[in-house]
């Protein structure tokens, strides 16, 4: 049996599972990372994800075209993001307790959207629903080993992969980025540099509504090909735990998130086998981000304690 | 995360007026009425006759009796969950952890009550109800520690624990209270001595709405005039003037993480022995800890409140069910539609600031003229 | 007469809460000149800065710069006409490069991206022009304050600043590092550029400035010549001392028996391996107001962090209050033996203002027996503790119920200041009392101060503004680089001018003279 495992864990199988699993929680981990750039905690991402999951299998439906159900579902990210700032900004409400409020009752709308269009409350299996394919890349696609790995992936893992280097080099190498991240380590400082520091803050909560909406609807057009009730399951709040890691280190940002979903791979892997109790095996990687979170957070405690790190 | 410069706008917004709380329960009114307009218009789109089914959802659950006693029966856990969430947010703290103590709980009490502890009816489910809270108070203090101790990130932590919790749970019933009937994932029927009976048979009022009154009235009173409820006012509205007075924020963070688990497990208990009789952990108990939240918002954290909103809410969504019967375009689902945007109009500081403000301008005007 | 950059024609600014912080201020900057602005803490010279770069604007009054009347919106506009500010608390992001900083909202570009090259190119070029003797490619981290500053400079200097406003520059500088920023502030001049120096310290207005003006109390009180001024005349200019203010005929001399409330001993204190408290030794008796004089940052913080234990500081040395040893002990072990304490920071520290009055002006010692039943707190009793006090200590507000925010500064203080008298505690640290807060306010404070002392409590008096140093206290010690660098035994038979030079390092008694602070 563990022979048996062990071939699985060093796999291209196991290797394919993890880059499938990686697209939605580096998604979110890159949406909670924007925001948090310019000093605000995205917390709705799990929402965002799950509307726009919903959205994007709605609009793709509607409209008989999976691009245009993905532009779709990016809207929606786009509008949730405008909504929070609406509360928070504009009346002034607590922005943590709209998006707690958002994240809670999230489920409950989507259902019954998703009720009203297909008169059920489970999934959108009976829709026909065009869907986004896979991407074969010509030439590589033939190299042996690495044309597998790099080849045949869903359409918005590519996508993914793109918009991690496309971040990184705005919000490290352009005027932008330098600005964000300012407004984000202080605020006064960017201020009297003459930036406008609440435009700023308010694009960067858009941007990471649309990373969300794309990490939604890379599970519901791309992934699982339906929209499905909890669909989203946690992997909107890997991203943020990724982001609390990462504590403003893009690299430290990706490789978190790529472990959370080493940790989803294993725990596939291991439901597959009968041997083990799948109930525990399920709650694998959250408790991956559990343990690793709360070391992250003790480690650091004890550096600054011992002052090799200043407090800030 | 907890630096954000969003709601610092609101924080230290606030004008002397002659009576603040008239303000806010009109405020609350006129958000109830905009929420019940929206739902109309929502009804208008979805229901053929959507006049008929406001006025269902509105007034069906006093058609019958059993209907209002099917809200009094559903509305307890919901309530407890409210309360528990309501002393971590006047504290101040994120603790998210209510919808996984729910969950454990559960196979807490379902392992006294399958237990043949005891041949008395009336020590049985206290027994249940004591083991529940023993378990949810200790295991709710873990996120709130790591973030008082180490500054962990405890609304994530929590969220992971919920599901953590989860799982065990679903694996404990499984493997050791389990039964083969109901498809292997349900406990095994409850004893006799563990079911909690109606007192009042026709509007299901059982002992656990005694005891949710009883303790509603106890947690008002702590908030309102204990010395505890008064560290707590201190430390969650500015935890630096609580150090400077002296309460120290390390034990506040975890008593109050460990009244809200105790909540939590009395909860858990006063829905799975009067409702159920047995208990399945992936459908039982699921998301009243996460309704909990949105119940002590709509309530203001204050335990009343709290308990109003619960039996509102639940009341909507026993109307809801009825329209369901009669009309199957709505899903009771719409409850969540409502609930949501009352409170985001209810915790939006500057709703209807324009119309107060010209208020007050007229009294300023009139009283003193600096 | 040289071209006049900057004109300011009766400038008034009003805050909302009703404070005149400058009134009628008319002032001339002439172009190429080191102008300073003098004045006390809190005399308005920060508020005419500010209005002056567009972070506030005048209530009434008008600002012409280079001959044209200007309606500054924000920094940016003052920005673009070419005035630059060197706040006292630095703008700076220490996680970036110099270059980083000083290029953040004016980069140079190459198609989309910034142009890291040309950036580093012009910020180094500028940086040697000036002899700022930096490699701009470094850490902002990894700077010295002074090199800080120095990048502060160079990003006024990057967006073509001719007029530059440095708010207190020297306040966070040794002398030597300011001898160095002087050379500088002279060839900038020299470059036709215009300095607006802000200062409180007379020494060094002396000896950069080509003209000076003074403001007390919102008011400006002129213009000078430096080669016209002597060191008294500014020092008179400056404080136009009020005798009638001293307090002395209402203290009383009641017989304490020398009973100690506070007692420290060789505290010893470093941050970042530097010390910021050494050697310091002194007590405060029973029916006594030792005052703590110094320039904010030479350890008085630190001192009332020690004493107070409100965040765990580890510090070397003993302290006593009441005569118990209390270093072990946290804030609430040093309140329950008899400490008060009115902090600095009153809206972060000293109340919680969304809750009531009422909660407020008891959080101190809500365990308290007479407001507490057996199970519950009293709240009647509560609210009858608290309608007296508000009464007592004159808190203009409807009831007891309204929140502390809906309070001006000076009543938000007098609730503070109330529930730490109602503690009866027989030692008090007081720290910057009755700053920021309108003349009527402070002076009841000072009463209160005063009435508590000679019900026989210990004061520490810890205080920015040496004429409240001098109006309450009993003896004085002053604070110079975390040492206690003067100790005068009687508050009456000393002078601001011979405190001043105490103050800023320029003189210094002996170990023998200090020690009186602890042993008299």
């Amino acid at each position: 049996m563990w022979s048996n495992i062990l071939t699985t864990l060093f796999s291209m199988r196991f290797l394919l599972t993890i880059i499938r699993m990686a697209t939605p929680i580096l998604f979110a981990a890159l949406g909670a990372f924007t925001a948090a750039s310019t000093g605000i905690g995205n917390i709705a991402i799990e929402s965002i994800m799950t509307f726009s999951a919903l959205g994007g299998v709605l609009g793709s439906y509607l409209l008989n075209n999976a691009w245009l159900g993905l532009l779709i579902g990016l809207l929606i990210g786009i509008l949730t993001a405008l909504l929070i700032t609406f509360f928070s900004m504009k009346l002034g409400a607590d922005a943590f307790l709209i998006m707690i409020a958002l994240n809670t009752f999230a489920d409950s709308v989507a259902i019954f959207l998703l009720y009203q269009i297909t008169g059920d409350k489970g999934t959108t299996a009976s829709l026909p629903t065009p869907i986004l394919y896979t991407w074969d890349i010509p030439l590589i696609k033939d190299i042996p080993i690495l044309g597998e790995i790099l080849s045949g992936h869903y359409v918005l893992t590519y996508i993914c992969w793109l918009l991690i280097i496309v971040m990184f080099v705005v919000i490290y190498k352009t005027p932008l980025g330098m600005r964000m991240r300012a407004c984000g380590l202080n605020p006064d400082a960017a201020r009297t540099a003459g930036i406008n520091v609440e435009r700023l803050q308010v694009l960067s909560l858009v941007l990471s509504g649309v990373f969300a909406a794309f990490g939604g609807c890379y599970l519901s057009l791309n992934y699982l090909k339906i929209f499905s009730k909890g669909m989203v399951s946690g992997q909107g709040w890997m991203g943020v735990a990724a982001n609390g890691i990462a504590n403003g280190n893009y690299l430290s940002l990706v490789l978190s998130a790529v472990i959370f979903a080493v940790f989803r791979a294993v725990s596939i892997i291991f439901s597959s086998n009968s041997a083990f109790p799948t109930d525990l095996v399920s709650a694998i990687p959250y408790f991956s981000v559990f343990v690793i979170l709360t070391a992250v957070s003790i480690i650091n405690y004890y550096r600054v304690k011992s002052g090799k790190v200043e407090e800030h | 995360m907890t630096d954000n410069k969003f709601s610092k706008l609101s924080k230290n917004y606030k004008l002397s007026i002659s009576n603040p709380k008239f303000f806010d329960a009109v405020k609350m009114l006129i958000s109830i009425l905009i929420a019940l307009a929206i739902t109309f218009v929502i009804l208008c789109l979805v229901s053929s006759d959507p006049i008929n089914a406001i006025v269902t959802i509105l007034t069906g659950p006093l058609t019958k009796t059993r209907y209002i006693g099917s809200v009094i029966e559903s509305f307890i856990p919901y309530a407890f969950a409210g309360l528990a969430a309501g002393v971590l947010f006047k504290a101040g703290a994120f603790n998210l952890g209510a919808e996984g103590i729910y969950i454990l709980s559960g196979a807490v009490v379902t392992a006294v009550a399958i237990s043949p502890v005891t041949t008395s009816p009336i020590l049985h489910p206290i027994l249940c109800f004591v083991a529940a809270m023993a378990f949810g108070g200790i295991m709710m203090i873990l996120p709130s520690f790591l973030k008082a101790k180490f500054g962990t990130n405890e609304m994530v932590v929590s969220l992971m624990l919920n599901s953590i919790y989860a799982g065990i749970a679903a694996y404990v019933v499984r493997t050791f209270l389990g039964t083969l009937k109901r498809g292997g994932n349900s406990s095994k029927d409850y004893l006799a001595t563990a079911r909690i009976g109606y007192l009042y048979e026709p509007l299901r009022i059982s002992a656990c709405f005694l005891v949710l009154i009883a303790v509603t009235v106890i947690l008002y009173l702590v908030m309102k005039k204990s010395r505890l409820g008064y560290q707590i006012r201190l430390a969650g509205t500015n935890p630096r003037f609580a150090e400077y007075s002296g309460v120290s924020a390390f034990k506040l963070a975890i008593s109050t993480a460990a009244i809200a688990g105790v909540l939590s497990g009395m909860g858990a208990a006063s829905a799975l022995l009067t409702q159920t009789q047995f208990y399945t952990p992936s459908q039982s108990l699921v998301g009243i800890g996460f309704s909990g939240m949105l119940l002590s918002m709509l309530g203001r954290n204050n335990p009343i409140g709290i308990v109003v909103a619960s039996f509102m809410i639940k009341y909507l969504e026993q109307g809801t069910k009825i329209l369901y019967f009669v009309d199957k375009s709505v899903p009771s689902e719409i409850v969540a539609i409502v609930e949501g945007i009352i409170i985001m109009l209810i915790s939006s500081q500057y709703f209807l600031r324009r119309f107060r403000e010209r208020k007050l301008l007229k009294e300023g005007l009139e009283e003193h003229v600096e | 007469m040289n071209e006049i950059i900057l004109k300011l024609d009766n400038v008034t600014k009003v805050y909302p809460n009703g404070t005149v912080a400058n009134r009628d201020i008319n002032m001339e900057f002439e172009k190429g000149e080191i102008h300073s602005v003098v004045g006390e803490n809190g005399a308005g010279k920060s508020t005419l800065m500010k209005m002056i770069f567009g972070i506030e604007r005048p209530s009434s009054g008008t600002i012409t710069y280079k001959g044209e009347e200007v309606h500054f919106n924000s920094s940016m506009d003052a920005i673009h006409a070419g005035i630059g500010m060197v706040h006292q608390h630095f703008m700076l992001i220490p996680s970036y490069s110099i270059v980083d900083n000083i290029i953040l909202g004016d980069e140079p570009t190459k198609s989309i991206f910034i142009d890291a090259k040309e950036a580093t190119k012009r910020c180094q070029e500028l940086s040697d022009k000036y002899n700022f003797e930096l490699d701009v490619t470094a850490k902002v981290s990894t700077l010295s304050v002074a090199k800080r500053q120095k990048v502060e400079i160079l990003k006024t200097l990057y967006r073509n600043a001719e007029l530059i406003i440095l708010d207190e520059p020297t306040s966070v500088l040794t002398p030597q590092e300011t001898e160095k920023l002087f050379d500088q502030l002279r060839f900038f001049k020299q470059q036709g550029h215009t300095i607006i120096f802000i200062s409180h310290k007379l020494e060094e207005v002396k000896q950069i400035s080509d003209r000076i003006s003074v403001i007390r109390n919102g008011v400006s009180k002129g213009t000078y010549l430096n080669a016209d001024l002597s060191m008294e005349q500014l020092t008179n200019l400056i404080i136009g001392r009020d005798l009638e203010n001293d307090m002395d005929e209402y203290k009383t001399h009641e017989d304490f028996h020398g009973e100690r409330a506070l007692e420290v001993r060789d505290l010893y204190m470093e941050r970042n391996g530097k010390p910021v408290l050494n050697n310091v030794s002194f007590e405060v008796k029973r029916g006594e107001i030792l005052g703590v004089a110094g320039v904010e940052g030479n350890g008085q913080q630190e001192l009332v962090k020690c004493i107070t234990g409100l965040e765990a500081t580890k510090y070397e040395g003993l302290i006593k209050v009441c005569d118990q040893e209390v270093n072990h002990l946290n804030i609430r072990g040093r309140r329950d033996i008899g400490m008060a304490y009115i902090p600095e920071d009153r809206m972060v520290d000293g109340v919680a203002g969304e809750l009531p009055i009422s909660d407020n002006l008891i959080s101190t010692y809500y365990t308290r027996e007479d407001i507490n039943g057996k199970l519950f707190m009293d709240n009647k009793a509560i609210a009858r503790m608290s309608d007296q006090l508000i009464k007592t200590f004159a808190v203009k507000t409807k009831n007891a119920d309204a929140s502390v925010n809906s309070l001006s500064g000076g009543n938000v203080q007098k609730v503070v200041v109330a529930r730490e008298y109602n503690t009866n505690s027989r030692f008090m640290i007081a720290e910057q009392p009755t700053h920021g807060i309108d003349i009527g306010s402070a002076e009841f404070v000072h009463h209160k101060l005063i009435e508590m002392r000679n019900a026989g409590a210990g004061i520490l008096l810890v205080s920015a503004d040496l004429n409240e140093v001098m109006d309450l206290s009993d003896r004085i010690i002053v604070m110079f680089n975390g040492r206690i660098a003067g100790y005068f035994p009687d508050a009456n038979k000393v002078n601001e001018s011979e405190l001043g030079m105490y103050m800023l390092g320029a003189k210094h008694q002996s170990e023998e003279e200090i020690g009186g602070a602890l042993n008299d």
